[in-house]
């Protein structure tokens, strides 16, 4: 009971930035490091984190039933067959949105927190009820951006937001980086970012086409073997939120061919 | 300070830090009619939670929070976050803040100086009944205003409002001056194009009804009200 649970809020202001991907993918990588992980979701609106995960067809119960005490949090939770260290507590139908509070998801999290080493929670987009209620709920926070100045721009009224409400740390993924446009500045560099959203850099993501093959499949790209781009990212993320230091990719020295080569071999000789 | 709000009711959070807000909130809250009501915060450290819970209980009575007032700048920035009207207010029995020294040396006026350290981020407002200094940038979609000058040590990106009840000679300074819009007293400007260069403080001042931006002039600065909070 003292344990000492980490639980971490992934949340974006924005949707469609790759939270609940960040969520699957993080999960996944966490367990098969041997940690005891739960994944909530957190968006009853739109959840489909069973879904990225592959867990879809195997919810009996959801986190409702938990909370109305027709079933026990044993239950309601979904082990991932492979990585039986995961597992998926799914969230209620859409219209329990309407009654959700935050002490429903502080007790929620307080349950996971009693077994699991990690509890991530999958945040919907802005800054409404769905997002209050998650917060309450949380410890910490990783805050999901794309570099789009529409998305930095809602992050930093999340992160606004989560500096009110207390969490602490609140940490920065950058998802979806395409190092040929950030290079001819055609997209929003690393720094540019980070300048505005002073927060810590977790992780970047590369942009990776594995990653919507594998949505599709329902299996996160952390959970084979696979060696893509973003899986390294994301197992990078993992090993970073456990403390180890591992030195952030550089997106001037990804992307591939001669041509990106040459870029930079000149890039080095003007600058 | 209240005197504008006569018809409104006040409620007041404890003076000292013996009695606890959380327990004496309800019993105010039970002797005052439906309405329009102020909330003297003082000095205590209110967090957004807070003001959720205050809200509620509020809410039971009939009561509207007309305006949030309070000595401390981070319950104001929580209090705006919650779309709530906020003012900052420096009482006189409350003890001296820590930048009570470039206080009182500034006898340019007896407006208060606000001092803030952090980012002010988008959806936020930071609002001064005197001077601001800033250390920390103002964020895109964030908005700062004063009815004095606005001294900025970091980058100016959102909008920024000086002299607001009508000074033409506030001023705005900052490290990095590159807002989405600028206004002194009635003027409004938006923001430049070009990237700023680095290393080089900036102001925005009026000239013969028009916003210029230029170079930040050291002494400028000394003369005016910025001079004791650059020297130390
Ligand atoms: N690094 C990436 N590379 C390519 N596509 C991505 C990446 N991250 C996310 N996506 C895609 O973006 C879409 C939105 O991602 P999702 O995780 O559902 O966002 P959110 O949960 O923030 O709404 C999905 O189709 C997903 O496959
Ligand atoms: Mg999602």
């Amino acid at each position: 009971m003292t344990k000492s649970t980490r639980i971490i809020l992934i949340c974006s202001g924005k949707g469609g930035v790759g939270k609940t991907t960040l969520t699957a993918n993080l999960g996944i990588a966490l367990a098969k490091r041997g940690v005891n992980t739960a994944v909530l979701d957190a968006d009853f609106g739109l959840r489909n984190l069973d879904l990225l995960l592959g867990l879809e067809n195997r919810i009996v119960y959801t986190a409702q039933e938990v909370l109305d005490e027709s079933c026990r949090l044993e239950q309601a939770l979904v082990k991932h067959k492979q990585e039986p260290n995961l597992s998926l507590l799914p969230a209620g139908n859409p219209r329990m949105l309407d009654w959700l509070t935050p002490d429903d998801m502080q007790r929620i999290v307080a349950l996971l927190s009693e077994q699991f080493d990690y509890v991530l929670i999958d945040c919907p987009a802005g800054v409404e009820d769905g997002f209050k209620n998650a917060v309450a709920a949380a410890k910490e926070a990783i805050v999901v951006t794309n570099p789009e100045v529409s998305a930095v721009r809602d992050a930093d009224r999340v992160i606004g937001l989560l500096n009110t409400h207390g969490v602490q740390p609140v940490q920065l993924v950058l998802n979806r980086v395409r190092p040929k446009m950030m290079a001819s500045q055609e997209m929003l560099s690393v720094d540019d970012v980070t300048d505005i959203l002073a927060l810590p850099l977790l992780g970047l993501v590369l942009e990776d086409e594995q990653v919507i093959v594998s949505t599709n499949r329902g299996e996160p790209l952390t959970l084979s073997s696979n060696n893509s781009p973003a899986a390294r990212c994301y197992s990078n993320i993992a090993g970073r939120l456990q403390g180890e230091q591992i030195p952030m990719i550089d997106p001037s020295k990804e992307g591939s061919g001669v041509r990106a080569k040459i870029r930079r071999l000149m890039q080095t000789k003007i600058f | 300070m209240l005197n504008h709000f006569s018809k409104i009711q006040t409620i007041s959070l404890p003076l000292s830090r013996e009695e606890d807000w959380k327990v004496s909130l309800p019993n105010k809250v039970k002797g005052l009619d439906e309405g329009l009501v102020v909330l003297n915060c003082r000095d205590w450290l209110l967090t957004y939670r807070d003001f959720q819970k205050i809200e509620a209980l509020c809410g039971t009575k009939g009561l509207q929070i007309e305006i949030i007032i309070s000595t401390r700048t981070e319950t104001i920035v929580s209090a705006s976050s919650l779309g709530y009207q906020a003012k900052l207010s420096l009482n006189n029995n409350q003890k001296k803040p820590t930048n009570s020294e470039i206080d009182s040396n500034n006898n340019h006026n007896d407006l208060p100086l606000l001092f803030h350290r952090g980012t002010i981020r988008s959806g936020e407002n930071l609002d001064s009944e005197g001077d601001i200094l800033l250390l920390g940038d103002v964020n895109p979609g964030a908005k700062i205003s004063a009815v004095g000058n606005i001294l900025i040590w970091g980058k100016l990106r959102g909008n920024a409002h000086a002299g607001k009840l009508g000074d033409d000679q506030a001023k705005i300074i900052a490290l990095q001056l590159r807002p989405l819009q600028l206004r002194i007293s009635q003027a409004i400007a938006r923001g430049p194009e070009e990237k700023p260069q680095a290393g080089f403080a900036e102001e925005a001042i009026l000239e013969s009804g028009q916003i210029v931006i230029k170079p930040a002039n050291p002494n400028l600065l000394r003369a005016h009200t910025a001079q004791n909070v650059f020297i130390s």
